[in-house]
């Protein structure tokens, strides 16, 4: 059955997983963390499976701790790289701190990983600050919420604003005329802000799906109208459909009242579904929601429905994703909650991203 | 029983559609090479079929050229950020190093070094980091309003730099955390990768400053070098071996690495011509805008084409090379218009141009005569000029038992023949 019109607003659920390698895993040596090519196994899983994007945890401060990567022996910017060549469809967004890179920097990486995996790549930006990283990027003294909200946000503004300083058609690769590009369609940025001074270009082509697709974790209240002005994709921690709902709508309104068509805006809700495939539990970050494949569908479809959302990103160990994969998402196929195949190459386009697409 | 030969380490330098200005018009030029991942992934897969050490991309955090119009006429303002490119040849390549520039100036140790432990432990233990203070005034820009530091505060920064991320690489994993306090830098916790599968990421350097020299003696592993005559590159080589030893270091303990920018075909004729080809196709204010560049002035142009190069005033920007620039202008006694074609050709390099046993032979000559550990191999264009000597030259070194036939080791220490650090 063709899935389109089964909403009533034309829609499909978005899926997203995350890397979630756990120390209790018992199926990795905790000494050596998983190896890349056990890595390329879970992603190539994923995207056999069709989900939108896999995100990939970053956490530079906190060694000996339990963080999600504390056992992935890569950062996560490299470890995108390497995994868009293992790769041909499927989204690749790596989490990258604020203050751990500056934004020049930040901009080339993800603008080289984008034309590195043919326009899959995003940035998971957080703008939580994290005082074990400051620690060790020569800021001890920390941020106060606030200097850390404000800069954040003036960083994302000029990251975005570098990924868009060559037009999509400035490069003319003109061996006889001598022209390599366009200088008219070559803009510099020329920020000059509270906490940065770029002046640009940036040293790398327009992305192949126009910039990287940007999501945003781990929003406050106040953080909401930055999320609303400037995120592609925002992950809610809410676990029930109720409040996710209400932030989905809330969302949604500020991106109207920026100028934006709410469907340029996705909110994923994060779900941790627990399947043994006999029945056993399922939750969502602790709140039990349902037993089994058909519950754990149930659950999505339900909040999917009620338009909590647009779409889940699950969070799990890689041991979990064959579960997840083999029975609950031929459930949700079955319902005609999922595309069918990835429609385009890029991941806007599987997030349904690209201009027009929201029309 | 005889004593095993020494050998030469061969870098392939990858930039851009190639080293010379002009090698983007080229025919045979790969013109999208700043947005063709497959591109390097073939070259990184030839430099390894030929048993090159190492695959060197160097980097600017900026655009090169600030006049945009000039810019226009090169391939050099786009291309991949290298660390995001090196990770993606790691798993692409089996053998072969993969060497990354990154500055001091524009990053912090802690998350330099967690990216090159990445990329090294994404490759098996074949990373390694060019450290570089960066030059540029188009670079500051894009970090602060405050400009290019002085030298000399540059490089007080990159020592410092360069010993935290050596104590960040070292104490990986099972060492408490340094704590450190310094002038630039504060880091408290140890990295939260594994240790190297090479003991550490290799530390290569470039800057041939007396301040440079100094940094490198301290703690490079290898060292790449502009040199344009053997004179110049025996005087570079003893001077930075004989620094070694008051870091409590060996001669061996560094491999000096001099580009070389080779053009070579069957015939010394058709070397000639194809290297001619390459000069006709430089714009003059390309060329122009190039020397500029590496004399760090700006107005350049506004003296007469045809003329000789005018007294210049003493730079903050790329010392050691502005030395060599004007060296070599009075040496020849040549105008600007002279000189711009040949170092926007080689950018200050060494041009080899012949058959592949001329080229061999001056390689032989310089390597054997205490003037280079081995070469850092700058082709004209790409791919051609990097299969060119490939298929060429390496033979001809290997038949001279010059260089390796197959790799011995795994890592890029082991292929370079470095102590495993402790």
């Amino acid at each position: 059955m063709r899935s389109s019109n089964y909403r009533g607003n034309g829609a499909t659920m978005h899926l997203a997983v995350s890397l979630l390698p756990r120390r209790t895993s018992s199926e990795v040596p905790a000494a050596a963390g998983p190896d890349f090519s056990h890595l390329a196994r879970f992603v190539q899983k994923a995207e056999a499976a069709g989900l939108d994007m896999v995100l990939l945890a970053d956490s530079a401060p906190v060694a000996g701790s339990d963080a999600p990567n504390g056992q992935v022996p890569f950062e996560a910017t490299t470890l995108l790289a390497a995994l868009a060549t293992v790769t041909d469809r499927i989204g690749l967004v790596a989490g990258a701190s604020t203050v751990a890179h500056q934004p020049y920097n930040l901009a080339r990486r993800f603008a080289s990983l984008d034309i590195i995996s043919h326009g899959r790549a995003g940035w998971n930006a957080t703008i939580v600050p994290e005082p074990r990283e400051a620690a060790n990027f020569s800021r001890p003294q920390g941020f106060s919420r606030d200097d850390f909200r404000r800069r954040a946000e003036e960083f994302i503004d000029i990251v975005q604003g570098l990924w868009r300083g060559w037009d999509a058609d400035a490069l003319l690769f003109d061996k006889r005329g001598g022209r390599f590009f366009n200088p008219e369609k070559m803009h510099l940025l020329d920020h000059k802000g509270e906490y940065f001074s770029v002046r640009g270009p940036l040293n790398v082509a327009r992305s192949p799906q126009d910039t990287p697709v940007l999501v945003m974790t781990g929003l406050s209240e106040p953080d909401i109208d930055i999320g609303a002005r400037v995120a592609d994709v925002i992950l809610l921690d809410e676990q029930t459909a109720e409040p996710a709902k209400a932030l989905h709508d809330d969302l949604k309104r500020r991106a109207l009242a920026c100028g934006r068509s709410p469907g340029a805006l996705k909110v994923l809700m994060n779900v941790a579904p627990v399947i043994d495939g006999t029945g056993a539990q399922a939750e969502a970050r602790g709140a039990e929601i349902a037993a089994g494949p058909e519950a754990v569908a149930d659950g999505l479809e339900e909040c999917f429905r009620s338009k909590a959302c647009d779409g889940f990103n699950i969070l799990m160990p890689p041991s979990a994703l064959d579960d997840f994969v083999d029975l609950v998402l031929p459930e949700l196929r079955r319902r005609g909650l999922l595309q069918s195949d990835y429609r385009n190459a890029t991941l806007r386009s599987h997030l349904g991203l690209d201009p027009g697409d929201d029309q | 029983m005889t004593a095993r030969r020494r050998q030469m380490k061969l870098g392939a330098f990858l930039w851009a559609t190639g080293h010379h200005i002009a090698a983007w018009r080229h025919p045979q030029a790969h013109v999208m090479a700043g947005v063709d991942i497959e591109h390097y992934i073939q070259l990184a897969r030839t430099a390894e079929a030929a048993k090159f050490d190492l695959i060197f991309c160097e980097d600017a955090a900026g655009v090169r050229e600030a006049n945009a119009g000039i810019a226009s006429q090169t391939s050099r303002s786009i291309g991949f950020e290298p660390i995001s490119l090196l990770a993606a040849l790691a798993v692409q390549t089996n053998r072969i190093g993969l060497v990354a520039t990154a500055s001091t100036s524009y990053n912090e140790p802690y998350g330099l070094a967690r990216a090159f432990s990445s990329l090294d432990q994404l490759s098996g233990g074949r990373a390694g980091w060019n450290l570089v203070t960066s030059a540029s005034h188009i670079e500051a820009a894009n970090f602060g309003s405050t400009g290019l530091r002085p030298h000399a505060d540059r490089y007080e920064r990159a020592r410092e730099f360069a010993a935290v991320v050596e104590d960040l690489w070292r104490g990986t994993g099972d060492v408490a955390g340094r704590d450190h306090q310094g002038k630039s830098f504060s880091v408290r916790d140890p990295l939260d990768l594994p240790r190297s599968p090479q003991g550490a990421p290799v530390m290569v350097q470039a800057g041939a400053s007396d301040e440079g020299r100094n940094l490198a003696a301290r703690t490079a592993d290898v060292v790449f070098t502009a040199a344009q005559t053997f004179e110049e590159a025996k005087a570079f080589y003893d001077d930075l071996k004989g620094r070694l030893a008051a870091y409590g270091r060996e001669p061996d303990d560094i491999k000096i690495m001099p580009g070389v920018a080779p053009i070579v075909a069957a015939t010394e004729a058709e070397a000639r011509a194809k290297h001619e080809e390459l000069q006709q196709l430089i714009p003059d204010d390309v060329g122009v805008a190039l020397l500029s560049s590496y004399l760090s002035i700006s107005d350049l142009w506004r003296y007469p084409i045809d003329g000789p190069l005018p007294e210049l005033p003493a730079s903050e920007g790329m010392q050691s090379r502005q030395a060599l620039v004007i060296e070599q202008s009075r040496r020849d006694n040549l105008s600007i218009r002279d000189l711009a074609r040949h170092f926007a050709g080689a950018r200050g390099h060494w041009r080899v141009v012949g058959t592949p046993v001329q080229v061999a032979d001056e390689l032989q000559a310089r390597f054997e005569g205490g003037a280079a550990d081995g070469f850092n191999v700058m082709p004209s264009y790409f791919p051609g000029e990097l299969d060119s000597f490939a298929a060429l030259v390496v033979p001809e070194l290997q038949r001279r038992g010059l260089f390796r036939k197959d790799y011995q080791g795994h890592t890029l220490r082991e292929h370079l023949g470095l102590k495993r650090p402790m």
